[in-house]
């Protein structure tokens, strides 16, 4: 009996076995998939004495091809990648408006002086006069608009900033429901492999929103918690952080506890996101407000040490630049109004415009030539993207490399499966020819009787 | 190494991905000519090239406006050159005059025709440009160059107009660098008020001696002095266009060097990016039929 006993085991192990080919080979293409294969072990004879050669096979359990210390790699790759790509379109964006004629403050500040300069042929011409406040007028508009550009991407990385948070959220929420579901499944036996990969591909999307450290636990759930070690996910415990879109602080509530993550503790898109506000947007924001206000309080100043056509004391031709750098100009200012003349000079004469062009040359914003300020923000910004970039591009391929390496463990390969696929069914086979044979000697056992 | 099946897609989609930024970065550097299209493609010729341009910017409006002020120089220099005619006949006339054969009838004559260049060059000293600006009376050119009063006296009836002054309204022609736009006959109505009284004396049948024609070389010659100072100042302002045009020539070929597509380079970047995405495209065909399924 022990014979057809052990046939019906290998059969019933080729089939567990052809099962878990069937799996991987249908998951073949889904992302995220760790495939799995069936731990043979043959039964000993135990009872049966020393004449048996044993009672078949069993399958002891499912294996499942992965290594924690890849994933783990994966993620640190994912949260690196994060922090360069978040931050990139912005900069193109920003790149492309400042290298963009119409956007440009240095054409509007070259058009403005140029217009001064025309005036200085015939100093007493309205229509030269008109064309000097156009042209302020239309400098005006390109500070404001790069100053509109700026808060509108500042709103934007705001709002990035609030969805990820929600993001988090929901991941973290995600995995302590996982964690619970897995400790109850392997305690009752249960294969939480399918279970397992779900978390680790939350746990991926959580590490490129936010850097992470992952340890696994002894019943099988992942405690999920900061850079800096304050926890996220605890079991099936899970926190939830809170972002003011007005500082940019970072509050993490967990348990009733409350505690800030720093920038540098950030990582991951949030963290470039922060780091991009730092360095590229916030000092923009303030050298174009300085360069403005250094701008218009020179104009001004010289305007006012001079007269007007009619002999007036000058007007300002700019309004002060307030707090959000905002220019704009004195719409009531007439061309005959502009001072420039000298102070008790004639209607013709035009020595305050030879000092309002002098301006050029001589104002400094910050240690900077006027006409420098931006071309040195464009090179600034330039090299800062550019960083980025190579950053990016570093990030990219450690990402794919990990992915890859990942991938090597527990990814499927399609002919290795063929191989099992028909080693499996051989055995399938065989085992029935077993069960053929014991028949066939029962029947001899029969015929004898 | 294991490699997992879908490891060839991924593989594939990298190689296309990369393969395809170059591709988009070639076309959009062919279509604008522009070998830099953002700043972050090479900083340093960014600051160059901004530079450049500024540079041009300002070097294409002092070139304007030596364009600007030669007009008006030559349109001062035109009417200069009529007031110098006027002047021309007034002198013959007054050589005439001095002639001590002349009848009174004959003077008076004279004096209807001396008479007629006296209000010309009256005219003419209140010349304005298009916009009604006064082209002679320095930096007040709202005013009057020289203002005529019917009822005083022969001899001061001519007056320069209020504020008028030999001020000069400095043009910038380069980089700190200024030419004067005008010329101020300030002084005119003294010679006015002379050749008014000498208009008074031949009316009056009364003989004149060489006097007025010593006071008529003294204003003829101030003119031609003006003339000739414009024209100084019309080839001072040739020279620097001369040298703003070479230095902007440099220019442009710097910015060409440093900001424009070399295109036979860039033809090859595409055709290198297209044999790539061909080349990767058929091994993938290749390796994706390799599947052990397919011979079982």
């Amino acid at each position: 009996m022990s014979l057809i006993n052990n046939a019906l085991s290998g059969a019933i192990a080729a089939q567990a076995a052809l099962s878990t080919n069937s799996q991987n080979i249908a998951n073949a293409m889904t992302p995220g998939y760790t495939r799995q294969g069936v731990l043979l072990n043959s039964v000993l004879s135990g009872a049966r004495g020393q004449g048996s050669a044993g009672a078949g096979v069993q399958v002891s359990g499912l294996l499942r091809f992965a290594d924690g210390y890849k994933s783990q790699q994966m993620w640190q790759a994912a949260s690196n990648l994060g922090h360069y790509s978040a931050a990139q379109p912005y900069l193109n964006q920003l790149e492309q408006v400042m290298a963009d004629d119409t956007a440009n403050i240095n054409q509007g500040m070259d058009a403005f002086f140029a217009a001064l300069n025309a005036a200085s042929v015939e100093p007493d011409s309205v229509p030269l006069r008109s064309q000097v406040l156009t042209t302020a007028e239309s400098l005006a508009r390109r500070f404001n608009s790069m100053q509109q550009l700026l808060s509108t991407q500042t709103r934007a990385v705001n709002e990035q900033q609030s969805a990820a948070a929600k993001q988090i959220n929901g991941y973290a929420a995600d995995i302590a429901l996982l964690n619970k579901q897995i400790a109850a499944g392997r305690a009752t036996g249960i294969n939480v492999s399918g279970l397992q990969d779900a978390r680790e591909q939350r746990i991926d999307a959580l590490s490129s929103l936010v850097g992470l450290q992952v340890v696994e636990q002894p019943d099988g759930s992942a405690s999920v918690s900061m850079k800096n070690g304050q926890p996220l996910v605890i079991g099936s415990e899970a926190g939830s952080v809170d972002i003011n879109t007005a500082t940019g602080v970072m509050m993490l509530q967990f348990a009733g506890s409350s505690f800030e993550v720093k920038e540098a503790e950030l990582a991951g898109q949030l963290g470039g996101l922060r780091e991009f506000m730092r360095s590229v947007v916030a000092p923009m924001q303030t050298q174009l407000r300085d360069l403005a206000d250094g701008l218009v309080t020179a104009v001004n100043n010289q305007l006012a040490a001079g007269q007007d056509m009619a002999g007036n004391p000058g007007a300002a031709l700019f309004a002060p630049v307030g707090a959000d750098g905002r220019v704009s100009i004195n719409s009531a200012l007439k061309p005959q109004e502009l001072a420039f003349a000298k102070t008790g000079g004639a209607a013709g004469n035009s020595e305050n415009l030879g000092k309002l062009i002098a301006l050029r040359d001589s104002v400094n914003v910050g240690g900077t030539k006027l006409g420098d300020v931006f071309t040195q923000l464009v090179g600034k910004l330039g090299v800062q993207s550019q960083q980025n970039i190579a950053g990016q591009k570093t990030a990219q391929t450690v990402r794919d490399q990990s992915e890859e390496n990942w991938k090597s463990t527990s990814g499927v390969n399609s002919d290795e499966e063929a191989i099992s696929l028909m080693q499996y069914k051989q055995m399938y086979e065989a085992n029935m020819k077993v069960v053929a044979v014991a028949n066939q000697l029962f029947d001899s056992l029969l015929a004898m009787a | 190494m294991r490699i997992a099946s879908n490891q060839y897609h991924a593989t594939m989609n990298t190689a296309l991905q990369t393969a395809n930024s170059g591709l988009t970065q070639v076309m959009q550097q062919l279509a604008s000519g522009k070998r830099v299209q953002v700043p972050s493609d090479d900083t340093i010729a960014t600051v160059r090239l901004a530079r450049l341009a500024r540079e041009e910017s300002a070097l294409g409006q002092y070139r304007n406006n030596i364009g600007a002020l030669q007009a008006r120089l030559r349109n001062s220099e035109a009417i200069l050159g009529s007031m110098e005619q006027d002047l021309g006949m007034a002198r013959d006339l007054l050589v005439w005059a001095a002639d001590g054969s002349n009848t009174p009838e004959d003077l008076q004559a004279m004096s209807a025709s001396l008479a007629t260049l006296r209000d010309s060059l009256f005219h003419v000293a209140n010349s304005k440009n298009a916009e009604g600006r006064f082209i002679f009376s320095g930096t007040a050119t709202l005013s009057d160059t020289v203002v005529f009063n019917a009822a005083a006296a022969v001899g001061g009836r001519y007056s320069a107009g209020p504020g008028v002054n030999d001020e000069q309204q400095q043009v910038s022609v380069g980089t700190d660098i200024t030419v004067a736009g005008n010329v101020s006959l300030e002084t005119f109505y003294d010679y006015l008020n002379k050749l008014d009284q000498v208009v008074a004396d031949l009316s009056a049948g009364t003989r004149i001696g060489s006097a007025p024609l010593g006071d008529l070389d003294l204003a003829l010659n101030g003119i031609s002095a003006h003339v000739a100072d414009l024209g100084r100042r019309q080839n001072i302002l040739n020279t620097l266009d001369d040298s703003h045009a070479s230095v902007s020539l440099s220019n442009q070929q710097a910015s060409l060097d440093l900001g424009a597509l070399d295109y036979s380079e860039a033809a090859v970047r595409l055709n290198g990016y297209t044999v790539a995405v061909q080349a990767t495209q058929k091994a993938y065909a290749k390796v994706s039929t390799l599947s052990l399924f397919n011979v079982l």
